[in-house]
């Protein structure tokens, strides 16, 4: 289970998250839903530790992270119990796509190598992209690179994968290959915080929706009932901006 | 006066014997300049106190003084130095044991970690720092992201600012005949004052510095090509 208590974050003076609180239970697929700007990114950040919150506390599992003057080892233990799939995938560069898998499992899991690198073939092999073991990111099309994103993600064994946009910097007719893989593994019960602006996406195949405005969260909920029964103003005006042939 | 061909090929091997001396001293001066400028790229990044502002100093002063006028400081500079470690560290050396070499080293390896530590800091920030999150989520310490990801990007980017100062080290050892090093240019003087024929003997080292310069272009070409393999399309 993960479980967010009050994280705050702030630029400067600029309040970017106000005290979210936040659960997601094993197994589960959370859609995160919102506005530009309204803090989605920052928060998958904090979780993953790429952006220091000033207040509140993490638990992943029995791990539990108090963000106020943490201590470098429990700053590194945090990163290791989740993984972040980027928007723009931030493939390792110099790397080969086996590479990038292996990378995580051999230096930091310290995994030994013949069975890191099976491993990533697997794991490759299941993202469709096992005749690409040995091609350099920018020998790959953007969705064949997200998916090694994946892949990379899925070899860490994280207790919770975070995916930013996985599939707002690619062109449309590669966003359907991407999601396919990541709805493939949701089915496998691995513990997902999705943001994403495809709304019909989120609501095949999230457990929980969550809505995000201005550093809170207004509204949360099965994703039939945030679809179909919005509670809250905010929500509402929200969908019927991003999809105005439903009717709310 | 008339071009002495043959003076000039007599005394060709004597001026080729001065190469590895020129060789040792830009090769050297190149891998501790990068050591340096890693280290001044770092206090300026990190902005660490007192340091940051001194490799400012040393950037800008070895950036606008000449290398003749630094190689003729460091050469009173140095035994000063070395004769102050000697007394008040007790360390066991004195100004009167500093070979030649040391002062050609000392001099060209302070002028370029200068000079590599702009290159070194333009090439740390080409690197889109996304690389450095993707490390960091992947468990990967900073340093380990670094050494693993970051540095070895960097150095392409790096490598053909690189390759130049090089080739300005290989030309710019000629200035080590002052400190009494013998390499290249000074045997190309020794031969020019033994024969009299001094149009010659430098028609010789400018041959030699030439050819250098022509090799050494090559296999830095060749290393851009190579490290540079995974920026290409195609596989
Ligand atoms: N490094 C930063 N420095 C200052 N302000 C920042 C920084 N990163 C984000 N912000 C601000 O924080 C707010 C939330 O940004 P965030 O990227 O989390 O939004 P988002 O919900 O992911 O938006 P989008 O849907 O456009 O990706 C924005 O107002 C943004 O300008
Ligand atoms: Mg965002």
């Amino acid at each position: 289970m993960i479980k967010l208590a009050g994280i705050k974050k702030s630029y400067d003076k600029h309040e970017v998250l106000k005290g979210i609180d936040l659960v997601v239970n094993k197994g589960e697929v959370v859609a995160i839903l919102g506005p530009s700007g309204s803090g989605k990114t920052t928060l998958l950040r904090c979780i993953n530790y790429l952006e220091k919150p000033g207040d509140g506390e993490i638990s992943i599992g029995d791990f539990h992270f108090r963000c106020k003057r943490p201590h470098k080892k429990d700053v590194h233990s945090l990163r290791q119990k989740s993984a972040m799939v980027f928007q723009h995938y931030n493939l390792f560069k110099n790397k080969t796509a086996l590479q990038n898998v292996m990378e995580g499992l051999v230096i930091a899991q310290k995994v030994p190598k013949e069975e890191a690198k099976r491993r990533s073939i697997a794991l490759l092999e299941k993202v469709g992209l096992g005749a690409k073991l040995d091609a350099y990111p920018s020998q790959l099309s953007g969705g064949q690179q997200q998916r090694v994103g994946i892949a990379r993600a899925l070899a860490l064994n994280p207790d919770v994968i975070l995916f930013d946009e996985p599939t707002s910097a690619l062109d449309p007719e590669l966003v359907g290959e991407v999601l396919g893989v990541i709805r493939q593994i949701a089915k496998e019960g691995i513990t997902m915080i999705i943001v994403t602006h495809e709304m019909s996406f989120a609501q095949e195949v999230a457990n929980h929706v969550v809505f995000m405005d201005q550093g809170v969260i207004v509204e949360e909920g099965a994703p039939s009932e945030l679809f179909n029964n919005p509670k809250e103003e905010r929500t509402k005006q929200f969908l019927k901006r991003i999809r105005p042939e439903a009717n709310v | 006066m008339v071009f002495d061909m043959e003076f000039a090929l007599k005394s060709l091997p004597k001026i080729i014997a001065g190469i590895p001396m020129s060789l040792l001293i830009s090769v050297f001066a190149i891998l501790a300049g990068l050591v340096i400028g890693f280290l001044v790229t770092l206090c300026r990044m990190y902005k660490v106190p007192v340091l940051n502002r001194l490799a400012i100093i040393y950037v800008s002063f070895i950036r606008g003084t000449p290398l003749l006028v630094q190689i003729y400081v460091i050469y009173y500079a140095l035994p000063m130095v070395a004769d102050w470690a000697g007394m008040k560290l007790g360390l066991p050396i004195s100004s009167a044991d500093l070979p030649p070499l040391a002062f050609a080293l000392t001099a060209f390896t302070i002028y370029s970690g200068a000079y590599l530590s702009e290159t070194i800091r333009a090439a740390l920030s080409a690197v889109d720092p996304g690389q450095m999150e993707a490390g960091y989520s992947v468990g990967l310490t900073t340093w380990q992201t670094f050494r693993r990801i970051v540095i070895p990007q960097a150095f392409v980017v790096a490598l053909p600012s690189i390759g130049n100062n090089f080739l300005g080290l290989i030309k710019g050892t000629s200035l080590a005949f002052t400190v009494m090093v013998i390499e290249v240019m000074s045997n190309a003087k020794i031969a020019a004052a033994d024969g009299y024929r001094y149009m010659e003997s430098y028609v010789d080292a400018a041959i030699v510095y030439w050819l250098l310069c022509i090799v050494f272009e090559r296999l830095f070409a060749w290393l851009e090509k190579r490290s540079g393999r995974y920026r290409s399309k195609s596989a």
